[in-house]
């Protein structure tokens, strides 16, 4: 019988009554496959890998992390709150000591879910790695966390979720923004001015193979993580890096995937996208099992798998190598922030840093336009303010109290919140206080 | 008339059930039992229930015997050549269960397509091999055949084909992995195939010698039946090629004889304290539990469903110890039968004797053994038995609370279907076995809930054997992109067309489930086949629908064709 070298814990929730349409890529059959696959290696017959039930996620887990408008059961189904509730459970499995790593392997995906929320994009309507985080900060006390998103597409939802937080480094590998959705994730979006560097892009060219993928994260993500010194590190497991994923263009192979798990040793996993539902899914899930269990994934091997057909170019491999270069400095180095810059990366206006955002949601045909501001304070990472509006729809606001909030900044954030129920003409109004775990919401 | 006989580590057990009117014991036998010669103690308890009951008034024998445990857990078993092809994934050699083993090229996927064909060149020397090293009973497993069995059809012919070094046929028995069920799991499924494989021959010898000897004893008129872990039962002629579903039915028997004996509603502990292991069983809501994915055997996970059952080495005749700090210890082991009986060791039987709990065999005899033994280690002999009993029921009390709570830890599956969220919280003790009224009081003590010893008691796993009815279980899976169904426990194929559903294939699944048992000779009531699982995927590929992946499971439930005392 199999021993694994490492406690893992797995937490399957495929959502088999959920889908965003009966075609669409994340539908009910996504994850079918790879149950089939797990079960029938035996995976759960290894000794140290267990299987469990995902948690749900509370209305108040989300409203810890997003301003969901007008409420979260209006943005969410059951089937959100129990992917959230799995990437938990593999969360408290890992931070009891009852798992040494735990992989989430849920659906609906998460991570290009803003800090606000007015409904889904990417296929994403709440950001599960961040409902998790910030679950884990609640419950087991304040800890740093590296973010590892190797999703194929740019985790623009965790870099806003985290845009200002210095105590979370967020890395995201991903094709090049140029061309592929979102159609951000550059260098330069480096984090807000209280958190310039903990934000890291890594855009990758269009058929890129393990060799970029595992050379990007040897030169580039694991000096960073070590410099960073994380509690606890958290891939964002994305599987659409895949060479057969029908709508992206890279070319990642199951082995590699659980070679950079193998490296990157993460503490908890959780699935993002990944829509090669057959040909990719049980190999990768399997290959990332098994990577982060200590047991052997060498005989993992898709059925069309041949390293020649889907090797990168040799043009490809030097503008990696170049990317590998610059894109330490970024983070050892970060150049400084530009107050006078133009509103939609952020301008500084006396103690206030203000950016202007519009944002569309795909999935749901959303527009929706806002402000953001956070008070520039030296004696906590600051208040935060958000203006929003969708569509035509009505204005709402939302105030963060950060969870080191001086009291300066406490007391203002609860004046914003007042003022805005008086006279802002707030259709709603959400305030999460980190600081004292007040979390409110006006306007049903 | 039913006859039920349990072949037990100690006692072998029968009953004779009258159905004429309400259900009831007509008879009833305790032997011991032959190790090497379980065919005697089969016998020897017929002979004892037929100088009661007239024998063409029995219908029916149902048997559960630990032959096949027995050889399994004594490595009394057969080399077994098995030939497996997986494709990508673990390493099958992490499943190789004996030493002939051989892993040939060749891939299906999850979907049942063939990646790649298998090696023929690889297959042959496979069979060459085995061929020199003598082994005549093989096991063909391939991943993922409970989709498509072609690489396990093909080894079977090229096994089938094969002759030995004399021009006979080289393979007595063939074991093709699908046969074993539906559930996906190739490790358990080369496990299973092996098992199956390695007591084939010697558990057919058995059956035949079974059914020669009731020839002799004027029963050859009686249907047969053996049973199995799962608290069902086969036909004999059935078992002969599914030997391995026979291992460890003798707990499902007590379950099953409970079932018979009482009315339980709650959740509720069912303690059967034999003569060397007393096994612990858990009902949720009146319903067994079973097992998730199948029991292991030895060291080895495999696919035999079976209800849950701990066995610990605490019985009548588990001998009294006495450790050098005057601890007092009773079993694991057996040292013979107890001292009122005729042995030499006193064992847990005769303390209950000292304390007047029970009076079994030569009373006197006990006391004076247990006299001996708490006098070497200056203790009173009252005390001694005291003590021993005490341990006893204490160590039960252990293991049934850390059964609790391994069930409380886990998603539990009953009889009838999964309990989600469930605390499984005992509130009722059931205690049968040889010891139970003797042990009665000693465990309500220690559990402080209601403890119940029916009537029957002593024999409630015969009883259980004498009134289980079959079961039997299948999954269907259809793609109607292939325009394939499959049902692989019966190795049944049809072509389906594009508009096949989800109700056309309960459907199917239980016409061919009744169909099935029909064959075996065993009528079904159409509402004795239960769905318990049924899933509908639609397939796509691009923009559009190509098919619907379609799986149902069905079953016939474990349970007893009559209780008894007129409830």
């Amino acid at each position: 019988m199999l021993k694994a070298n490492n406690k893992l814990g797995i937490i399957f929730f495929p959502a088999f009554d959920w889908a965003i349409s009966p075609t669409h890529p994340e539908r009910q059959e996504r994850l079918l496959y790879t149950q089939d696959q797990l079960r029938e290696e035996g995976i759960f017959d290894i000794e140290g890998v267990e299987e469990y039930k995902p948690d749900v996620a509370d209305i108040e887990d989300v409203e810890r992390v997003h301003f969901c408008f007008p409420d979260v059961n209006s943005v969410t189904t059951r089937s959100h709150r129990i992917s959230a509730g799995g990437a938990m459970k593999a969360a408290d499995l890992v931070m009891t000591g009852e798992r040494d790593c735990a992989f989430a392997m849920v659906r609906p995906p998460g991570h290009h879910a803003m800090k606000v929320v007015h409904g889904s994009r990417g296929f994403c309507n709440i950001n599960i790695e961040a409902v998790m985080i910030e679950h884990i900060r609640e419950t087991y006390g304040h800890k740093r966390v590296a973010i590892v998103d190797t999703d194929c597409h740019h985790g623009d939802g965790t870099q806003d979720v985290y845009w200002h937080d210095p105590d979370t480094l967020f890395i995201s590998l991903h094709q090049d923004g140029r061309t592929l959705y979102p159609g951000s994730g550059f260098p330069q979006e480096l984090g807000g001015p209280k958190a310039r560097g903990r934000n890291i892009n890594i855009p990758l060219p269009p058929n890129t193979s393990d060799e970029g993928f595992l050379m990007a994260m040897e030169r580039v993500v694991m000096p960073i993580l070590e410099d960073f010194k994380p509690d606890l590190v958290v891939n964002s497991a994305g599987q659409d890096n895949h060479f057969s994923d029908p709508i992206t263009n890279m070319n990642f192979s199951a082995r590699g995937y659980a070679a950079l798990n193998e490296m990157l040793k993460p503490d908890i996993a959780v699935l993002e996208g990944g829509y090669s539902i057959q040909g990719a899914l049980p190999y990768v899930n399997l290959g990332i099992c098994l990577a982060m269990a200590g047991v052997d994934y060498s005989h993992v091997r898709e059925p069309n798998y041949n390293p020649d057909q889907i090797k990168q170019d040799d043009q490809t491999t030097a503008y990696i190598e170049e990317l590998c270069r610059q894109l330490p400095k970024l983070y050892f180095d970060p150049p400084a922030f530009d107050p006078k810059g133009d509103s939609r990366q952020g301008v500084i206006s006396g103690n206030q840093f203000i950016r202007h955002k519009q944002i569309y949601y795909d999935t749901d045909g959303i527009n929706e336009v806002q402000q953001e501001s956070l008070t520039l304070c030296d004696k906590c990472r600051g208040l935060y303010k958000v203006e929003t509006r969708a569509d035509s729809g009505p204005l709402c606001l939302g105030v963060e109290i950060p969870i080191d909030a001086c009291p300066d900044c406490k007391s203002k954030g609860y004046q914003l919140v007042e003022d805005g129920l008086i006279k802002g003409g707030y259709r709603y109004v959400q305030l999460i206080n980190r600081k004292d775990k007040d979390y409110v919401r006006y306007g049903f | 008339m039913l006859l039920g006989i349990d072949v037990g580590g100690t006692h072998t057990d029968a009953v004779a059930i009258d159905m004429t009117g309400d259900a009831e014991v007509a008879a009833s036998c305790k032997v011991p039992t032959h190790h090497d010669d379980l065919l005697r103690s089969v016998t020897e308890a017929l002979a004892a229930i037929l100088a009661e009951v007239d024998k063409d008034a029995v219908t029916q024998l149902n048997l559960s015997t630990t032959l096949s445990t027995n050889a399994i857990v004594q490595g009394k078993t057969e080399d077994v050549g098995v030939i497996v092809s997986s494709g990508p994934g673990i390493d099958p050699h992490n499943a190789m269960p004996c030493k002939d083993f051989f892993v040939i090229d060749g891939s299906i996927d999850h979907r049942g397509n063939e990646v790649r064909a298998l090696s023929a060149r690889q297959l042959e020397r496979a069979v060459d091999a085995c061929r020199e090293n003598g082994v005549r009973v093989f096991a063909a497993v391939s991943k993922f055949s409970t989709r498509n069995p072609r690489h396990e059809n093909t080894i079977r012919r090229m096994v089938e084909r094969a002759e030995d070094q004399e021009g006979n046929p080289l393979a007595d028995f063939v074991t093709l992995g699908h046969q074993l069920g539906g559930a996906l799991n190739f490790p358990r499924r080369v496990a299973t195939a092996y098992f199956n494989c390695s007591v084939w021959r010697l558990y057919n010898d058995f059956v035949t010698a079974v059914e020669s000897a009731l020839e002799e004893m004027g029963l050859g008129h009686v249907t047969v039946n053996i049973l199995k872990a799962d608290g069902g039962t086969m036909p004999l002629s059935q078992s002969r090629t599914m030997p391995v579903q026979s291992i460890f039915s003798g707990p499902a028997a007590s379950v099953m004889g409970i079932i018979a004996l009482t009315d339980i509603f709650h959740d509720s502990v069912i303690l059967d304290i034999g003569g060397t292991t007393t096994d612990i069983a858990v009902f949720a809501e009146g319903a067994p539990l079973i097992e998730r994915e199948g029991i292991d055997i030895g060291s080895h996970p495999t696919l035999v469903s079976a209800l849950k059952v701990l066995s610990i080495g605490i019985g009548g005749d588990s001998a009294i110890s006495v450790a050098g700090s005057g601890t007092v210890r009773v079993g694991p082991n057996r040292l013979g039968p107890s001292v009122c009986l005729g042995g030499t060791h006193p064992t847990l039987t005769d303390a209950l004797n000292v304390l007047g709990a029970s009076a079994i065999g030569d009373v006197d005899k006990s006391a004076q053994a247990i006299e001996v033994l708490a006098s070497a280690h200056g203790l009173s002999g009252p005390d001694l038995a005291r003590d021993a009993v005490d341990r006893a029921s204490e160590t039960i009390y252990d293991a049934t609370r850390e059964l609790v709570e391994e069930i409380n830890s886990k998603p539990v599956y009953t009889i009838h279907e999964l309990v989600e969220d469930k605390r499984v919280v005992p509130k009722k003790i059931y205690v049968v076995g040889g010891p139970a009224e003797a042990m009665k009081m000693d465990l309500f003590r220690r559990f402080q809930l209601s403890t119940e010893v029916p009537e029957n008691y002593g024999v409630a796993n015969a009883v259980g054997a004498a009134l289980t009815r079959p079961t039997w279980e299948l999954e269907l899976f259809a793609d109607t992109q292939r325009h394939t169904l499959f049902i692989p426990s019966l190795s049944y194929r049809e072509n389906v067309h594009s508009s096949y559903d989800l109700e056309d294939a309960k459907k199917d699944a239980v016409n061919q489930l009744t169909m099935q048992l029909d064959s075996m000779g065993v009528f079904l009531q159409p509402e004795d086949a239960q769905i318990t699982h049924a899933s509908s995927f639609n397939m796509v590929e691009g923009m559009s629908r190509v098919g619907r992946n379609i799986r149902v499971k069905c079953q016939v439930r474990p349970h007893v064709v009559a209780v008894l005392g007129g409830r």
